[in-house]
């Protein structure tokens, strides 16, 4: 196997707040291979955006990235590099699509103003050259009458039109890894469809690498090849997208699974996985998901699992890996016994 | 009569500049593509009191660079100080003469030089440093933006006219440009803090993030991605100040601080005359509704300029 384009290793990003610190990102390890499309999933809260955001480092205080973490791009390590060298990083070898297109862009300036800044900033560009790159970048991502397009303003596109100005952006100087931060979690499911088709026929065309965060496991079935499931700041299961959907082996991820409308079912209430994300300043002792498990028993409360292999690569950060015979029996999570709602 | 002539000549002037900006307002407003400009532009129109207010400004400005051709007599000049002193409103002397017969009208028009100049200048002082300091702290964050805005907090908390008064009657006589740079340096807390509240909540948005994260470097963010979008309600801040300095110095020059005599200022005319207002209501008169009236009008395109620039209102169209 060929070295890994992306290596997280053991990615530790605390907050310094009021009520603590806040372990976000605690003990994230993860490869990202050449060409591949790594699937980030988990609730709200469970740490998967800023371990996007800190990759490119741009955790700002009270945010910090602990020493020992390592984030390595073809074999460097990212965190390491001093300031003007990782910007340089940035939009050229590692870009990153965020989630409201509404927000993400600048409202002052021309979407084709703002492609164009990003050529000229790393290239060195002229401005007619770059305004040229940046309508032919606007026509790659779909956009009709492209010319025309560049010279409006953000609010002038709908939602669909703003996220593949984001796309563009990002993509404009064929970065080799782009991260994707729910690209399409505010946009119309039609539109949502598009979006990934267009991430992946790019995809294609440039050879870059996508690592995709997203809460929904729809996204990660059409898009990815592997997946990383989080819940409270740390790996707990990491699969490929077949053996993950064919068999999760986390309770968290069946819960999740569980909680995903499918074709075909009967009309039935979804499963909802009971309680809420722990607070990052406060996990849990043992297994940060004892409280909202089904199987959980008293080894959970006492011992932090590690990452059990279950073999093809598919491991999992649970204690059934080595008592399975408990999957068989299943009970009220002891947060709906002590009355917390679903 | 010549002068006569000369006034019409600023009234045809005043008027062409004010259907020059309501062109360009109604282009801007009315441009096929939807531009923040534009958007602004619209709003503004749909304020009748503040474009009334606007075109006033445009008279008051034309009249006042133009002061010593529209000024019938020089304004100091005491023709004769007994056949012509403490005249009332008359058409040789509009708005009457002085005690010592110097013509009022023409110390107004020239007292409106001083009055606004010092206006402006103070205003352009105070924002200038208002927006470095409000910038830096904004910009730095953490420990740097504590101690630069409690120390903010500090300056706020003393009252400036007292500081004024203090500073400006120890000094003695000072000329205009030290009075400029005096109010213009204790002007600056609250338009600093605007900044720096801009600047935090600008750099917070997500598009800054993500300029960030296409690799744009820190004085391109300030520039291009911060600062134009932080800047609107400074614009409406220095409006409304330059309303507030013209009181400031009125109010300076009433106690005999500000501008000196026999320099004119709306505020010592104003002064003079209040010694004698029963029998000379005019020598007050005059400087008092031409303050009120720039003031008004200052403000009322402050407001409308507000609401103009204002992102979370919504407008009809």
């Amino acid at each position: 196997m060929t070295s890994p384009l992306l290596s997280v290793r053991d990615l530790r990003t605390t907050f310094r707040t009021g009520a603590g610190v806040a372990r976000a990102v605690d003990g994230v390890s993860f490869d990202v291979g050449r060409g591949e499309t790594l699937g980030i999933v988990g609730e709200s809260g469970c740490g998967k955006s800023v371990t996007g955001l800190s990759i490119l480092r741009l955790i700002q205080p009270p945010g910090r990235i602990e020493t020992g973490s390592r984030v390595e791009l073809d074999g460097r390590d990212l965190l390491a590099l001093d300031e003007e060298s990782m910007r340089k990083i940035r939009g050229n070898r590692v870009a990153m699509i965020f989630q409201e297109p509404m927000t993400a862009l600048n409202p002052v300036f021309t979407v084709g103003e703002q492609i164009a800044e990003v050529v000229r900033v790393h290239e060195r560009a002229g401005r007619r050259e770059a305004w040229a790159r940046a309508v032919a970048m606007l026509e790659t991502v779909g956009i009709p009458a492209p010319a025309q397009r560049a010279s409006e303003y953000p609010h002038q596109l709908s939602g669909g039109m703003r996220q593949r100005v984001m796309i563009a952006m990002a993509l404009v100087l064929e970065p080799a890894l782009v991260i994707a931060d729910e690209p399409t979690t505010a946009l119309d499911v039609t539109i949502q469809a598009q979006i990934l088709e267009l991430l992946a026929d790019l995809q294609r065309r440039l050879g870059s690498s996508i690592v995709m965060i997203t809460h929904d496991l729809g996204v990660i079935a059409e898009t990815a090849s592997r997946v990383v499931v989080m819940y409270a700041g740390e790996v707990v299961e990491e699969a490929t997208v077949a053996s993950l959907f064919a068999e999760a082996h986390h309770p968290y991820t069946e819960g999740l699974l569980r909680a995903m409308p499918r074709v075909g079912q009967a009309r039935e209430r979804l499963a909802t996985i009971p309680g809420t994300v722990p607070p990052p300043t406060a996990w849990p002792s043992g297994c940060r998901f004892h409280d909202r498990c089904p199987y959980a028993w008293e080894r959970c409360v006492a011992e932090h699992p590690p990452l059990y292999r279950i073999g093809g690569g598919h491991v999992s950060r649970c204690h059934l890996a080595e008592e399975p015979a408990r999957r068989a029996s299943p009970h009220e999570p002891w947060a709906v016994a002590r009355g917390v709602g679903a | 009569m010549a002068l006569a002539v000369r006034w019409l000549l600023a009234a045809i002037l005043s008027a062409l500049l004010s259907l020059l900006l309501a062109r360009r307002l109604a282009r801007l407003a009315d441009a096929p593509m939807e531009t923040p400009a534009g958007r602004a532009a619209r709003r503004f129109r749909a304020n009748r009191g503040a474009v009334l207010a606007l075109h006033l400004l445009v008279a008051l400005v034309v009249v006042t660079v133009l002061a010593p051709a529209l000024a019938p007599h020089p304004p100091a000049a005491q023709p004769d100080i007994v056949a012509l002193k403490s005249l009332p409103p008359s058409l040789a002397h509009p708005f009457g003469t002085d005690q010592y017969s110097r013509d009022v009208l023409s110390r107004v028009l020239y007292g409106a030089r001083v009055s606004l100049a010092v206006a402006v200048l103070s205003v352009l002082v105070a924002i200038t440093l208002g927006v470095a300091y409000g910038g830096v702290a904004g910009l730095a964050g953490g420990r740097v933006d504590a101690v630069l805005m409690r120390l903010n907090d500090a300056l706020l908390s003393v009252p400036r006219v007292l500081l004024l008064i203090a500073v400006l009657a120890a000094l003695g006589r000072i000329d205009i440009e030290a009075l400029v740079l005096l109010v213009g340096v204790t002007g600056w807390f609250g338009v600093s803090r605007i900044v720096r509240a801009e600047v935090r909540s600008v750099g917070a948005t997500e598009f800054v993030t993500a300029a960030r994260a296409l690799g744009i470097g820190r004085r391109r963010l300030l520039v291009r991605h911060v600062l134009p979008n932080a800047l609107s309600p400074v614009i409406v801040a220095a409006t409304l100040a330059v309303g507030n300095v013209i009181v400031l110095e009125a109010g300076l020059s009433y106690l005999g601080i500000g501008v000196q005599p026999p320099q004119a200022s709306w505020g010592n005319i104003l002064q003079e005359g209040a010694a004698h207002i029963q029998a000379l209501w005019w020598m007050s008169l005059f400087p008092g509704l031409a303050i009120v009236a720039t003031v008004m009008a200052v403000n009322l395109v402050g407001d409308g300029l507000r609401d103009a620039l204002d992102p979370k209102q919504v407008d009809g169209r």
